[in-house]
């Protein structure tokens, strides 16, 4: 997930770390730590790994000192704001094959749009940048379940007054759910810009809502660890 | 940005398949790597995990890193 993902996607060139998302059972958590060890990973930063702690939502952030990936930074996470259980993410990711046997397991397009909705700023390029990448890749293979994700994730004006125009018994079908479709459908370009803004604006005050029990327990952690 | 408006090279980016892309961000890792490029988060205020008093590794592989030595007027 996260920027690598993003990479495979089109939607980024490359990034600095890799964040993996896990199935949190005891098994897997063994497998991990083989994985950890033969990485030399470190942990860098609070919380320390501890299962409890992914389970409320907070990210394990690791750096690997083994040859060939010295530096390289990795976060493990097991739980994500409003995205679904791991079994039905699993269900619906991309596998990847690189032909020497190695596959790559990547979260949908869908679910790694939702994962990126943030606080953060750089998010939202992104996430436009992986939507018209899947339109312009599948726009000819249109689905119901595709269409949907387009109307209701499009962040680009002209692209989804198109897809208004294209598909409006879908579009009106899912004003109930992304109100701003309807300025969309009357290719008021204006109207759309300023509710899209909005609609981010929502959205990351969702997100901050949400790390801020979160952010006070960081804290804590970090006391904690400086002695305090 | 639709997809017609990307520069020629995005959009070469963008058609690359997915294994091809990630082949390619391999060598680019390796670029900023050799360039001494830092492996620390950008520091993000609005990011969760920003922490002002961390402090990062330093450059990879133990390179003096990039830092602005002549800025133009604007």
């Amino acid at each position: 997930m996260g920027g690598q993902a993003c990479v495979l996607y089109g939607a980024a060139q490359f990034s600095k770390d890799i964040d993996f998302f896990l199935l949190a059972d005891e098994e897997n958590y063994a497998q991990l730590q083989k994985a950890l060890d033969e990485l030399q990973a470190h942990r860098i930063a609070v919380p320390k790994f501890d299962p409890d702690v992914l389970a409320r939502g907070h990210a394990v952030h690791f750096r690997c000192r083994a040859e060939g990936v010295a530096g390289l930074r990795v976060d493990i996470l097991t739980r994500l704001r409003d995205l679904s259980s791991f079994a039905t993410l699993w269900d619906r990711r991309t596998t990847i094959d690189d032909g020497d046997g190695v596959l790559y397991e990547v979260l949908s397009v869908p679910d790694l749009v939702l994962a990126k909705k943030t606080q953060r700023e750089k998010d939202w390029p992104m996430i436009s940048a992986l939507v018209e990448n899947h339109y312009h890749k599948l726009g000819d293979e249109e689905t119901s379940a595709r269409i949907e994700f387009w109307l209701l994730e499009t962040r680009i004006t002209q692209r989804l007054t198109e897809l208004a125009v294209r598909f409006p018994v879908q579009t009106a079908a899912l004003v109930s759910r992304r109100p701003l479709l309807q300025l969309a459908a009357a290719e008021n370009l204006d109207g759309l810009r300023t509710a899209l803004d909005a609609e981010v604006r929502a959205e990351q005050a969702r997100d901050r809502a949400y790390w801020e029990p979160l952010k006070i327990e960081l804290e804590q952690f970090r006391r904690e660890e400086r002695g305090q | 940005m639709l997809y017609d408006e990307l520069p020629d090279e995005w959009k070469e980016w963008v058609d690359l398949d997915p294994l091809e892309r990630f082949r390619q961000s391999e060598l680019l890792f390796a670029q900023y790597l050799a360039m001494g490029g830092s492996l620390d988060p950008d520091p993000d205020p609005t990011c969760p995990f920003y922490d002002p008093e961390a402090s990062g590794s330093g450059p990879a592989y133990g390179r003096s890193g990039l830092r602005v030595v002549r800025r133009g007027p604007v």
